[in-house]
């Protein structure tokens, strides 16, 4: 193997509830905006979870859906990049297979299928990440380390997922994981991360695509560098299958892969990318973990999430977080944790509420806790040329 | 260095609850692929010398789920159809047998392994994937050993049948318990050729291939070319073994 390289972020592509670009995303996050809706789709089935964030740019009886928001995302990261998908590895996350109503009735599609369906025209390796929420970061993180390890050149990396359908609400609902409708809720406020209020997640469809390549490759080519990935690290809770570990051992183990791999101090993390799902034990266990891992820095290290502003994209999750992170790292601002208000004891954290704030912010650390305690972290760093 | 240590492969339920209560404990409310790829993996550990410390590549099913969930899901199709979904509740069991990664998740919980651990998807030809990975993992040295896991079955229906398939490595060289002799994992080589509508999506059974492959060389280099039909619908893959004379 090749001594270790560098590897940057040259090209993103995003479609979430804030729009169908990274822009979009970004510029919701910095107005506290939530994407999240009542879902006409599901008001019209008659469940009792209806709100989500959804992708208004691929319509939602699409037969092909999934691959179609994972194509759009790859195809304006390819594009952000001025790179070909020949060039790429294609470490991608699909998430769970796609039950929905079809125009013609139900449809039931394959993950898998959906995977080769978007990878036969990528270079190798060509791998599929299935590790439930933390699946978009592991695959970011994977990317990393191939091309690192001069396994690749260059990536598309990321994930996408259409979950918004009554065949996961009913099912998370099971799990009391999503935030079920109730009256005089407003929409836009189901999923508050970290809130005194909170009560679960919103459900997301949604694809985030970002290429990673050698800076070494990127400086070559004349690429525009968002932002350098320096270190990334995963563990499993080895726990339980629903739930994460009270004092969030397994979290915190993964981000210390992440620093270690980095070869950083946790006082050098300018700010955390939080997972903040919003559901009670997840948010605990996260908060937890990130205070140990940060020591007395915990009081002065922003902490921000996207899923009060664009839901739980699942496997698109990881990925769409790595995007605001990359933003992050490259204005230095951390966008607001959307829908917060008052944190809950035992969540205290240097929470960013109400509006974004200007930390300089450089470094900073990306996480996502998947549901059977796969965690993953990735670190981002503003690129020194 | 990647070395093949031991191998399990299952595809009797009824066996895995007679020989093993204990296992069987542990797997029941499982989907079938999740069931025997922890069978097998389960009975590879016997050989590990700390199955905390395994780093784990896990290949979720490329035909997911289960009767149960597929019948809820028909549930689900008639109250859409009507509107009518209010007071439809799920079983949170038959929630697992829709999670990927459920089989490594288990895996670790029963082991208490927090070390490196891969998922891959159930997308045709990733068990080539997960051999690359387990030899790219060896080789960093941080973990000495590496499990490769994976459990398919035909259909997601009752009375399917299915395969779990267990495969053990270390990175020092040590014989193949079904051998007595080394088997070393040399390199997987690849070349673009296109022929997705030759695979069979399938992630256990194209290592069941590969362990035939073994189990018949006479010893010294074996080329096992990937049938076209266990490889991902673009490449041709070939396995490079050195197996003990």
């Amino acid at each position: 193997m090749n001594a270790e390289r560098r590897v940057v972020i040259t090209g993103m592509g995003a479609l979430s509830a804030l729009g169908a670009t990274p822009e979009e995303l970004w510029r919701g996050l910095l107005d506290g905006r939530s994407g999240i809706g009542r879902v006409s789709h599901l008001v019209r089935s008659g469940i009792s979870v209806t709100t989500g964030g959804e992708v208004r740019a691929v319509a939602h009886d699409r037969i092909d859906r999934d691959r179609e928001i994972a194509r759009r995302a790859i195809a304006d990261a390819l594009l952000a990049a001025n790179c070909d998908a020949a060039q790429c590895g294609f470490i991608w996350a699909t998430g769970l297979d796609t039950f929905q109503a079809g125009s013609d009735g139900f449809v039931h599609r394959s993950a898998g299928l959906c995977f080769t369906e978007l990878a036969s025209r990528f270079a190798n390796p060509r791998r599929m990440i299935a590790a439930a929420c933390a699946s978009g970061t592991q695959a970011v993180g994977e990317a990393f380390r191939l091309i690192r390890h001069g396994r690749a050149e260059m990536c598309i990396a990321g994930g996408s997922s259409v979950m918004l359908t009554p065949f996961y609400l009913i099912g998370f609902a099971g799990l009391q994981a999503v935030a079920v409708d109730a009256d005089g809720d407003e929409p836009s406020a189901s999923c508050r991360p970290f809130d005194r209020r909170r009560k679960g997640f919103a459900l997301a469809d949604g694809a985030g695509a970002l290429v990673l390549e050698t800076l070494a490759g990127a400086r070559r080519r004349g690429a525009n560098v968002l932002a350098e990935v320096v270190g990334f690290g995963m563990s499993q809770d080895g726990f339980d299958l629903n739930r994460p570990c009270d004092d969030g051992a397994g979290a915190e183990l993964c981000m210390r892969r992440a620093l270690d791999d980095a070869a950083l101090e946790p006082h050098a993390i300018d700010a955390v990318n939080a997972h903040a799902t919003a559901t009670f034990l997840g948010d605990l266990a996260e908060a937890t973990a990130l205070r140990q891992l940060l020591g007395t820095d915990w009081k002065r290290t922003p902490v921000s999430g996207a899923k009060g502003a664009i839901g739980h994209a699942m496997a698109a999750a990881g990925a769409l977080e790595t995007i605001v992170a990359a933003y992050t790292c490259a204005t230095g601002i951390v966008p607001p944790t959307v829908n917060l208000d008052e944190p809950d004891e035992g969540c205290e954290l240097d929470h960013v509420i109400g509006e974004p704030r200007d930390a300089d912010a450089r470094t900073v650390l990306s996480v996502s806790f998947g549901m059977g305690g796969q965690n993953a972290a990735i670190v981002l760093k503003r690129t020194s040329l | 260095m990647t070395y093949l240590v031991a191998s399990a492969l299952k595809n009797d339920l009824a066996a895995i609850r007679q020989a093993s209560p204990e296992m069987w404990r542990q797997v029941r409310r499982y989907n079938l692929p999740v069931q025997l790829a922890l069978a097998a993996a389960g009975e590879v550990t016997n050989a590990s010398c700390d199955p905390s410390a395994l780093a784990v590549v896990s290949l979720a099913p490329c035909q997911p789920g289960s009767a149960d969930l597929y019948r809820w899901g028909q549930v689900v199709t008639s109250g859409m159809a009507q509107g009518d979904l209010g007071d439809t509740r799920m079983n949170p069991t038959q929630t697992l047998h829709a999670v990927d990664n459920l089989a490594m998740s288990a895996f670790a919980i029963s082991q208490g392994n927090q070390a490196y651990c891969l998922g891959l998807g159930g997308a045709a030809g990733q068990a080539w994937a997960g051999l690359e990975a387990v030899q790219e993992r060896l080789a960093t040295g941080q973990e000495t050993e590496a499990l490769l896991m994976a459990g398919d079955q035909d259909c997601a229906e009752d009375g399917a049948s299915g395969i779990g398939i267990a495969l053990l490595f270390s990175a020092s060289p040590r014989p193949y318990t079904l051998r007595g002799q080394l088997v070393r994992l040399v390199a997987v080589e690849r070349e673009r050729r296109p022929h997705a509508d030759a695979c069979v999506p399938h992630a256990a059974v194209g290592l069941c291939s590969l362990l035939s492959a073994i189990a018949e060389h006479a010893g010294g280099r074996l080329t096992y070319e990937v049938p076209l039909e266990y490889s991902d619908g673009v490449d041709a893959v070939r396995v490079l073994m050195e197996v003990g004379r």
